[in-house]
């Protein structure tokens, strides 16, 4: 009999037909279940596979960032920090960067974390123009504007979060074409770079967006962002035209009260009042009356009395709270806290009503302790409550 | 056994098995869908400087339930009150702990009874007396104590905390639970970036047990290093990585745990609260909040997180494992009994559609029919049928497949960065896995079918008393301090590891 012996291709051609010529003979189900099998052990290993290339790029990586971290990050500090504005040349030769030094991406990445770490926690002592000419020195603003020219959407919206979180002072035009972009976030994201740093028309987005969807995220976004744009003496929106706005849409029209409430506008509580008189929504004359309330608008207040009637029961509890704050000491108001009181039926109410009472002036402390020699056993645990100074009673819920 | 019946069961199990891999490999898919999006748009840090500073973000109650707690119940305080949130209360229920939980809680944290207007808006066993501090320290404000009578379950204990909280959102957790510093962020985070509403929100839970813990935060994750809590820990990281992310992408969740369960407040109370006669209060109660959305025509979201916000001690022995498995097996049953409406109820959406038919079939039958397997098998050995080739085969492949998903979920615990810090501590998981099947999954299986017959045979409610083991010293580090708890919640350098037997549970009508 004559051997030979195979190799290479020959070898693995034999062996797959055998395998082949075994496999035809079994009965279909154990077909199926070899090829199952098969399938499982290959995935285990590439998984296996997949987990240790990606534990070991982690690794490097995070030792990367240590190497940086050690080299750069205290003198980044120290000049980013200093009151003496200093030029991109003498930031660059501190930092010890060599001129025309071309940062490899995988480098600029590693200095990402590094930087906005320092942002984070020294926001408030950095020299905002070293802070800039720092991430110069880095080339960090080229770097984004290259990631922002990449085709992946998720590398972009990652771009403007850091750009956003380093306060990387980027043109806005790096984002502006992506104001109407199909992705939700690539658009969400854009519309945010373009408030924040945008100097002709930075809520141009807001205004012309019919189909806007205004959520709690951009809420909080847009507030952080306009908060600091007032820090930095840009130019702010006019709320009022918000709270106008056609097309109407409501989440944006009651944030736009908000804010008028939070950033103290006096000078829109006539307008907001009016605005009062003719609404019908819940949700914004709940936003107007808390505004008018802690703006101490005081003509408001006979508007407050005369919606009590039709009021809803957040919106009285709202009226109460907003009453509360103005704390104008006028008798009418005394009388309708005690109508208030006595007219509900339910704790929560009568809460609020006696505890506006309770600091409500002289007047108020009197009606107060009137109604507690009046009150009735079940009703006793609400005057104790309110006079515990370890309850919260602007809480009770 | 006739052969007829034998080849007829021969085919079903075929075909069950394989719908049940097609319904894991569809999983998947959706889990690795809802991560990768996850991975490239969540930036914790981002969203946590957002929040931190900002007006709009909600304010949220931590409701926690204590009965019997003495050993672990100031070390689990001070850790509710040392997380990292701009505004939240800590509610603890003392459901007439027969130790001295109340008595530490009072000396620690300087407690005095307070004339609190309690509204019973859900109904509950009396409630005594409510406490809150006379101390200074403001994070010892955030307390607040609720002294009721023991109503023998957890749910009224929830439920009594439930009618105290202030805030629109709350967390229903157990006491011995470490929370993560951030959790209250990322549970928060669901409900303020989408335009429906959500009324709940889940979050990944792991096992404590062998873990290290500084000042009542979890400062080196470990699997634990015995094997209940072991398999345990496995069986979350499948559940919570694959199951509820892939459910919740269709917005089809099927629980929110009750060991952290974040929930809209206000639904609560309209729903009814936890039903104290449920085995499985927390299924329950998402039940019936689905039911409230979706009977009054309100569009909702149940959203599951993938980061870990919540460690939690893991039974040790068999015993406990036992009780605790047989009355998960009850639950399930009841619940199917009492809604029993809603499964193929196109009015409860994909909840009826999808989530309940998949458990009915797949969850709640599955030990039945692996237990007429086990019976079939043994039969067919006796009468010399067996065609052990095809056993061995079919055993091999799905051994392969079992071990094939153990590794995608420790693939997605390293991709969504919940993974332990050492690589090699996944080797655990990869034993557990080869030992699962044959340890563990048959003593399931045992529990489950315990728990339908005693449902069905009426017997009586039995509720185990769990009894903490509480931290102990890591050796060599310093010893606990007699300092004022409020500090030692701030910045104490202890470090306490987790013991590795979990609690002990006591049987208590």
């Amino acid at each position: 009999m004559e051997y030979y012996t195979l190799d290479g291709l020959e070898y693995w051609k034999y062996y797959i037909m055998l395998l082949y010529y075994r496999f035809g003979e079994m009965p279909p189900i154990i077909r199926i279940i070899a090829l199952f099998t098969t399938a499982c052990i290959i995935t285990f290993l590439l998984l296996v596979l997949g987990n240790f290339i990606k534990s070991q790029k982690a690794a490097r990586r995070i030792h990367r960032i240590q190497v940086y971290d050690e080299k750069y990050k205290k003198k980044i500090i120290e000049l980013a920090t200093m009151e003496e504005i200093l030029d991109l040349p003498t930031i660059t030769d501190e930092l010890g960067i060599p001129k025309n030094f071309r940062m490899k991406n995988r480098t600029t990445g590693c200095m990402i974390p590094i930087l906005i770490t320092v942002q984070r926690t020294h926001k408030e002592e950095i020299n905002r123009t070293n802070w800039q000419r720092v991430l110069q020195a880095f080339k960090i603003p080229s770097y984004f504007e290259m990631m922002m020219r990449s085709r992946n959407t998720a590398k972009r919206v990652k771009a403007l979060k850091n750009i956003a979180d380093m306060d990387a002072d980027l043109k806005e035009a790096v984002a502006s074409r992506h104001l109407f972009a199909k992705d939700e976030k690539m658009r969400m994201n854009a519309r945010f770079h373009v408030a924040r740093f945008g100097t002709s028309y930075p809520f141009k987005a807001l205004e012309e967006d019919s189909n806007l969807l205004f959520t709690d995220e951009m809420m909080v976004n847009f507030h952080n962002i306009l908060v600091y744009r007032n820090q930095n003496n840009m130019s702010m929106p006019n709320f009022i035209r918000w709270c106008n706005r056609t097309p109407v849409n409501e989440e944006l029209r009651i944030f736009a009260v908000n804010e008028i409430r939070l950033f103290k506008r006096y000078d829109d509580c006539p307008e907001l009042l009016s605005m009062l008189k003719d609404c019908r929504d819940e949700r914004f004359a709940i936003a107007l009356i808390k505004a008018l309330g802690e703006l101490e608008y005081i003509p408001a207040e006979s508007e407050f009395r005369h919606r009590y009637a039709m009021a809803s029961f957040a919106e009285r509890q709202a009226l109460a709270d907003a009453l509360g704050v103005m704390n104008s000491g006028n008798p009418e108001v005394v009388n309708y806290l005690i109508y208030d009181y006595e007219g509900s039926t339910d704790f929560v109410s009568k809460m609020k009503a006696l505890r506006v009472l309770h600091n409500y002036g002289r007047r108020g402390r009197d009606a107060y302790n009137k109604l507690k020699a009046e009150a009735t056993p079940a009703t006793k645990i609400l005057f104790e409550h309110i006079e515990c100074n370890l309850l919260d009673s602007s809480k009770y819920a | 056994m006739p052969d007829s019946f034998q080849t007829f069961f021969n085919y079903a199990v075929i075909v069950y098995s394989g719908l049940l891999i097609t319904s894991y490999l569809s999983m998947i898919i959706a889990a690795y869908r809802q991560h990768k999006r996850h991975n490239t748009y969540h930036y914790e840090k981002n969203m946590i400087a957002q929040l931190r500073t900002s007006p709009y973000t909600p304010g949220v109650s931590i409701v926690a339930p204590a009965y019997n707690e003495e050993k672990t119940i100031i070390d689990n305080v001070n850790s509710l009150l040392s997380l990292d949130y701009p505004d939240y209360e800590v509610v603890i229920v003392n459901d007439g702990s027969k130790d001295d939980t109340l008595k530490l809680l009072i000396e620690n944290f300087q407690l005095v009874e307070v004339p609190y207007a309690y509204v019973e808006k859900i109904k509950t066993k009396p409630v005594k007396r409510i406490y809150k501090t006379s101390s200074d320290n403001p994070i010892f404000k955030r307390l607040t104590v609720v002294d009721k009578e023991n109503g023998g379950t957890k749910a009224d204990a929830s439920n009594a905390g439930v009618n105290i909280v202030s805030n629109k959102y709350f967390v229903c957790t157990d006491v011995d639970c470490i929370i993560d510093k951030y959790a209250l962020y990322r549970v928060v985070w669901p409900t303020m970036t989408g335009t429906r509403k959500v009324i709940a929100v889940s979050a990944s839970m792991r096992m404590s047990n062998g873990c290290d813990v500084r000042n009542g935060q979890m400062v080196q994750p470990r699997p634990p290093h015995s094997l209940i809590p072991l398999f345990q820990d496995l069986e979350y990281a499948r559940s919570y990585l694959v199951g509820k992310q892939a459910l919740s992408s269709i917005n089809a969740m099927q629980n929110v745990s009750g060991g952290f369960g974040f929930f809209d407040t206000e639904i609560v109370i309209k729903a009814g609260g936890y039903d104290g006669d449920s085995f499985a209060e927390d299924m329950d109660m998402v039940a019936r909040m689905i039911r409230y959305m979706c009977d009054s025509g309100e569009d909702y979201r149940i959203v599951q997180i993938p980061e870990i916000c919540c460690w939690t001690e893991g039974p040790n022995t068999v015993k406990v494992l036992a009780r605790q498995r047989t009355r998960w097996g009850r639950g399930l049953l009841q619940f199917f009994i009492v809604h029993r409406d809603m499964v193929f109820n196109r009015t409860y959406r994909q909840y009826g559609i999808v989530t309940l038919p998949y458990i009915l079939i797949f969850e709640m039958l599955a030990p039945v029919i692996e237990f007429t397997g086990y019976f079939s098998l043994l039969y067919l050995i006796v009468t010399s049928g067996v065609n052990y080739k095809t056993v061995w085969i079919t055993f091999f492949a799905l051994y392969c497949f079992a071990q094939m998903l153990t590794m995608t979920i420790i693939s997605f615990d390293i991709y969504t960065g919940n993974g332990f810090k050492k690589r090699s501590k996944y080797l655990w998981f990869m034993l557990a896995s080869l030992l699962e099947p044959f340890l563990y999954h048959p003593l399931n299986v045992f529990y489950a079918l315990r728990g339908y017959v005693k449902h069905i045979f009426g017997a009586q409610m039995v509720w185990g008393n769990m009894t903490r083991k509480g931290f102990q010293p890591t050796p060599g580090a310093a010893p606990a301090g007699a300092a004022d708890a409020g500090e030692s919640a701030a910045e104490g350098p202890e470090i306490v590891t987790m013991p590795d037997e979990g609690p002990e549970e006591t049987e208590e009508n």
